[in-house]
């Protein structure tokens, strides 16, 4: 399996205060919504990612590939290997296909 | 405007004058009359930290003429390490192959060149210097030479308005990847000067027509525009991040000095980057809440294009009417 990387002309950052503030409501049982906590800027348009996708952007930093990524997240989210799987698959064949993210 | 600032938690760019001096004496400029003190490279790098902190993506040195700080090298490289996006404007007349070099080094991703005509007699006149015109090509011919990405800026002006694409056919020769018509601006010399340099509001609707259906049916280079009371128009099909004038939201502009003002044509300090707490002035700052929540007045008020257009140009409003919320003096409504 081979290493997933950013694309270098995506412009992005993490918004951390959003981040905190989606993170405190999860943990107090809280909806957050659909709450971005990741902006990215693509040719001048700009998208944001909610704190699954957040995350994950995040781990893809040209060393991690899909099941690497799946091991890193199964320790921070209690959720079954095979939905965190699902949602990893689904989550960079998107943007894989958007041209967001290459294969290393 | 807790809105917005909940999406943005800083400025998507820093437009940067490291320096107000400059080698030419332009008659539009904006920044002539203008004096602050400078800072140390050490001081200024401490202001990339706090940028870089802030995640602030792209970083722009403007002037005056940056290549007159013999350490604008050695603070992108710096800019660069920490992950910033680093850009300038120039003039071009220091800009030889050795510096075009030292800048590819440093880390630039892009360079901008001042070229307000495709008649270097004109360009010469217009910039107050013999020469300007044939450097400052030579600046475009020494950046393709070393690979760095090159833009060309025209301020338009009565000078160039019916001979944009002159200006577009001198971009393509020197390998340029984007020119920006940039929309005049009311500060300093463009105010004093205006009288013989502003378009009419007829004038700028007609060359944004003639200008937006250029841009429309041209692929081989892009072409931009920074002036929001465009939105009205039909031909326009932006989809800009936000509304109106994006000083004060997804801009702002460092002095010398490291003040902080909405923009380089807004003379309105809302603090410093080197002493005040930046998250502060970016939520709290009354500057610029009022910028980012400006009502409609005058014929704004009735406006059909006001939820595009937003009054227009901020600064121009300003600098003609000391009102924020005025319309902008060149719209054409
Ligand atoms: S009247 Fe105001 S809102 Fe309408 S186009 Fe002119 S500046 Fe924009």
């Amino acid at each position: 399996m081979t290493v997933l990387k950013r694309n270098p002309a995506i412009i992005w950052r993490v918004e951390r205060q959003r981040e905190a503030e989606v993170k405190q409501a999860l943990a107090a049982g809280d909806d957050p919504g659909e709450r971005g906590t990741v902006l990215l800027i693509d040719s001048g348009t700009m998208h944001q990612l909610n704190l699954v996708g957040g995350t994950i952007w995040q781990l893809i930093d040209g060393t991690r590939t899909a099941a690497d990524i799946v091991a890193d997240l199964a320790v921070e989210y209690d959720v079954s290997q095979d939905e965190l799987i699902g949602d990893v698959e689904a989550f960079t064949s998107d943007l894989l296909q958007r041209g967001w993210l290459l294969h290393g | 405007m807790a809105e917005f600032t909940d999406l943005f938690s800083a400025p998507l760019t820093f437009n940067w004058t490291l320096s107000y001096r400059c080698n030419f004496s332009c008659v539009h400029c904006y920044s002539r009359e203008e004096a602050a003190e400078e800072l140390s490279t050490a001081e200024i790098c401490s202001m990339v930290d706090i940028l870089a902190e802030k995640q602030v993506p792209f970083i722009n040195f403007g002037g005056g003429e940056p290549l007159v700080r013999a350490d604008l090298f050695d603070v992108a490289t710096y800019a660069t390490s920490k992950g910033l996006n680093v850009s300038m404007n120039s003039n071009g007349w220091l800009l030889d192959l050795a510096a075009a070099e030292k800048l590819k080094a440093a880390g630039f991703k892009s360079v901008g060149i001042s070229i307000d005509s495709a008649d270097a007699a004109l360009h010469d006149d217009f910039r107050c210097m013999q020469g300007a015109w044939d450097r400052a090509v030579g600046a475009l011919q020494a950046l393709r030479t070393v690979g760095l990405r090159s833009t060309l800026s025209a301020v338009i002006s009565r000078i160039n308005y019916q001979h944009f694409r002159q200006i577009l056919d001198l971009a393509r020769d020197n390998g340029v990847a984007q020119v920006y018509l940039h929309n005049f601006k009311c500060s300093g010399r463009g105010f004093k000067n205006r009288e013989e340099l502003d378009l009419s509001p007829e004038e700028w609707k007609a060359f944004y027509v003639e200008a937006l259906a250029v841009k429309n049916a041209t692929t081989d280079i892009s072409i931009s525009f920074d002036d929001p009371v465009i939105a009205s128009l039909p031909g326009y099909a932006e989809n800009p991040l936000v509304k109106g004038s994006s000083c004060g939201k997804l801009s702002l502009h460092l002095k010398p000095n490291g003040d902080i003002t909405p923009c380089g044509f807004i003379p309105l300090v809302v603090g410093n980057l080197l002493h005040d707490d930046f998250d502060d002035l970016w939520k709290n700052s009354h500057i610029l809440n009022a910028m980012r929540n400006k009502e409609a007045k005058g014929k704004c008020g009735s406006c059909g294009s006001y939820e595009s257009c937003l009054g227009g140009c901020t600064a121009r409003a300003f600098a003609t009417t000391g009102d924020f919320s005025e319309p902008d003096p060149h719209c054409w409504k």
